[in-house]
């Protein structure tokens, strides 16, 4: 290591106060909303009067909340599958190919990534309004899928260049067929990879909010949709308890990604 | 008369502009154990990958059994290969690892557990079944992937370079073990090194490659006695050059002189002799004799001066400039009386038997 922790002195504290910080910059908007969802009073009020589960029953005696809940953890299950899916394919063809033009195909599939997601989602919207995907189920998985992919295919290409070609010609060569030594030897092997792109892809769709926007419909929203649609209308705490929800969620896969790695390596 | 058992034949390969293999011919017999010996982009790999069926050659044949192997896929050939690089699947255990190609092959059971424990007999390694490949040593992981490759006994068994990331004393160790394990088994075995050392130690024959062909196919005291090329001459054993020109040659020998003095008759002659032309004479350390004055006119001794002395424990390796000024090397047992009181700049006579030292035109 070039700084050696201990020996830095003063330095130490300074760097420990800046850490602070930043960590709680980052996680008191999260601990507030956790908050608020649990506070008794209408009005988002902080610090709470008192503590209440009412806006919890709000939320799940609502049946426009639970849909749009349910709606979003199809679209993010069906958008991981795909991903995970079309991203090992592609980085088959990525990592394993022999063709002009590979490197320059690569950085292509990343650009969603880059793109500012505004622009991506008027270029779809206008593209949907022709081919009358706006408002629909597939059109919304299609929007995801665009911008999981890239995650997708950045873990899995990473995996499999860190996997020795050898150990499948091996495979191959013990009797088991091309597909077969994929399938028993290349794919458990490159197995963090595929989890790191299913739970990115996941997580991408779950909390996505900008091309949703657009391809909602009244009757067809994600959660975070209705969260932001709900905010416009009326600050009701049952927005403070969807977001703890959704956080909630996220939080526990970022959890169990911790424990697969762990388990994975040891 | 029968078909040989493995038979290459006018194997050619090309990656686009480059010429990996250019012209492979060789015949291998039931149960031998066989070298493919070069330096780097030799065509060693390529040629084994071939056989392997991972790579299609550009022309030429390659037949087990008299029935050429090119239309059939790797995973049907049924050949064993261990490989330069770890390959043991990281996800299975050792004994998983050695019953692959036997569940593969829709082996029952009870076969397989009996055949996984009779592999780990033959590389010992018993009590090993349950590791996984991370937690053992690059020799031990080399070991297991030579019984997963010999578990369903191929007839023919690939190995590239597979002891080239261990070390020395490890390598010494392991190679006894292949010899052992060759002698136990019977496989046909083909074996991919760059180091003399590890092939003469290994190989019932040794195929020399050079830039694509085979220079000469033969066993370690052919090849070391009667090298056919100058480069197999450098490639085996130790051995310098010295300038020399032809005076006449007949019936794959040549008499010749060096420089203004020595003549010597009857040298064995590779390569197309032009009597009064120039070529080079192989001469071994070892087999040189050193006398202490200059060389007399009308001998085959050849004069030099010394320019070096090393001792090297058993033995003592004496530099000397021909008149030429080419280096030659004389290696002498310790305690060699011509060695007692010998200095730098002595002029000393080297005597050699012609029928031991090469001459190598063009
Ligand atoms: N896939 C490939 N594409 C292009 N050229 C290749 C390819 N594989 C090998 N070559 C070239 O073919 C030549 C022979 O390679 P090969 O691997 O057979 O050599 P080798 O004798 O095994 O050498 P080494 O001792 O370094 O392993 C080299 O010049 C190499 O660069
Ligand atoms: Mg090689």
């Amino acid at each position: 290591m070039l700084l050696n922790f201990d020996r830095l002195g003063a330095w130490k504290w300074i760097l420990l106060g800046i850490t602070g910080l930043t960590t709680a910059f980052l996680i008191l908007p999260i601990i507030f909303i956790a908050a608020l969802s649990f506070g008794s009073s209408q009005w988002l009020i902080f610090p709470p009067p008192s503590w209440t589960l009412k806006w919890y029953a709000a939320f799940f005696a609502d049946p426009r909340w639970l849909e749009a809940a349910w709606t979003s953890l199809r679209i993010a299950a069906i958008v991981t599958v795909l991903s995970v899916l079309i991203g090992l394919v592609a980085s088959f063809g990525l990592v394993r190919g022999r063709f002009i033009g590979k490197e320059a195909l690569r950085a292509l599939f990343l650009t969603p990534m880059i793109l500012p997601v505004v622009v991506l989602a008027v270029a779809l919207y206008a593209f949907f309004l022709r081919v009358g995907l706006n408002g629909t189920f597939t059109g919304f998985v299609i929007a995801h899928l665009v911008v999981a992919l890239p995650f997708s295919i950045l873990s899995i290409t990473n995996a499999l260049e860190g996997f020795d070609k050898s150990i499948e010609d091996a495979a191959v060569l013990c009797g088991a067929s091309p597909l077969e030594a994929k399938l028993r030897i290349t794919l458990p092997s490159i197995s963090h990879g595929l989890f790191s792109a299913a739970v990115f892809s996941f997580l991408t769709s779950w909390d996505e909010v900008v091309l949703a926007i657009f391809m909602a419909s009244p009757t067809l929203q994600t959660l975070p949709v209705k969260i932001w649609a709900t905010l416009r209308q009326d600050l009701t705490p049952a927005i403070a308890a969807a977001s703890t929800l959704l956080i909630i969620v996220t939080i526990a896969l970022m959890l169990l990604t911790a424990l697969v790695r762990k388990g994975l390596k040891s | 008369m029968t078909a040989p058992f493995l038979h290459i034949r006018g194997l050619r390969k090309d990656y686009g502009i480059v010429n990996a293999v250019k012209d492979v011919n060789l015949t291998v017999e039931r149960g031998e154990f066989m070298t493919f010996l070069g330096p780097s982009g030799s065509g060693k790999s390529t040629t084994l990958y071939i056989l392997a069926g991972f790579e299609n050659p550009t022309a030429g044949d390659i037949l087990l059994n008299g029935e050429s192997l090119i239309a059939t896929p790797s995973h049907k050939r049924n050949i064993g290969m261990v490989f330069q690089r770890y390959t043991l699947f990281p996800h299975l255990s050792v004994g998983e690892n050695i019953a692959f190609p036997l569940k593969v092959r829709r082996w029952g059971k009870a076969a397989i557990d009996a055949r996984v424990r009779k592999m780990l007999q033959l590389v010992r390694l018993e009590g090993f079944e349950d590791r996984k490949p991370a937690q053992m040593s690059g020799g031990q992981q080399q070991r297991v992937a030579l019984a997963r490759a010999l578990a369903y006994d191929p007839p023919v068994l690939l190995m590239d370079e597979p002891l080239s990331a261990l070390d020395k004393k490890l390598r010494e160790e392991i190679q006894h073990e292949i010899r052992r394990i060759h002698q136990e088994t019977e496989v046909t075995i083909l074996y991919v090194t760059h180091d003399q050392e590890e092939a003469l130690r290994l190989s019932d024959r040794i195929a020399v490659f050079s830039k694509g062909v085979i220079d000469q196919i033969g066993t370690g005291p052919e090849l070391y006695a009667d090298p056919a090329t100058r480069f197999v001459a450098e490639f085996i054993g130790d051995s310098d050059f010295v300038t020399c020109r032809i005076l006449s040659a007949k019936d794959g020998r040549a008499d010749l002189s060096i420089g203004a003095g020595a003549s010597i008759s009857g040298v064995p002659v590779h390569g197309t002799a032009v009597a009064g032309g120039t070529a080079a004479l192989m001469l071994r350390p070892e087999r040189l004799s050193l006398r202490r004055e200059a060389a007399r006119e009308g001998t085959s001794g050849l004069s030099a001066s010394v320019t070096d002395i090393t001792f090297l424990g058993s033995s003592i390796h004496v530099a000397a400039a021909a008149p030429s000024g080419e280096t030659i090397s004389v290696r002498l047992p310790f305690g060699h009386e011509a060695t007692s009181g010998l200095s730098r700049g002595d002029t000393v006579s080297l005597d050699f038997d012609p029928e031991t030292a090469h001459v190598f035109c063009g």
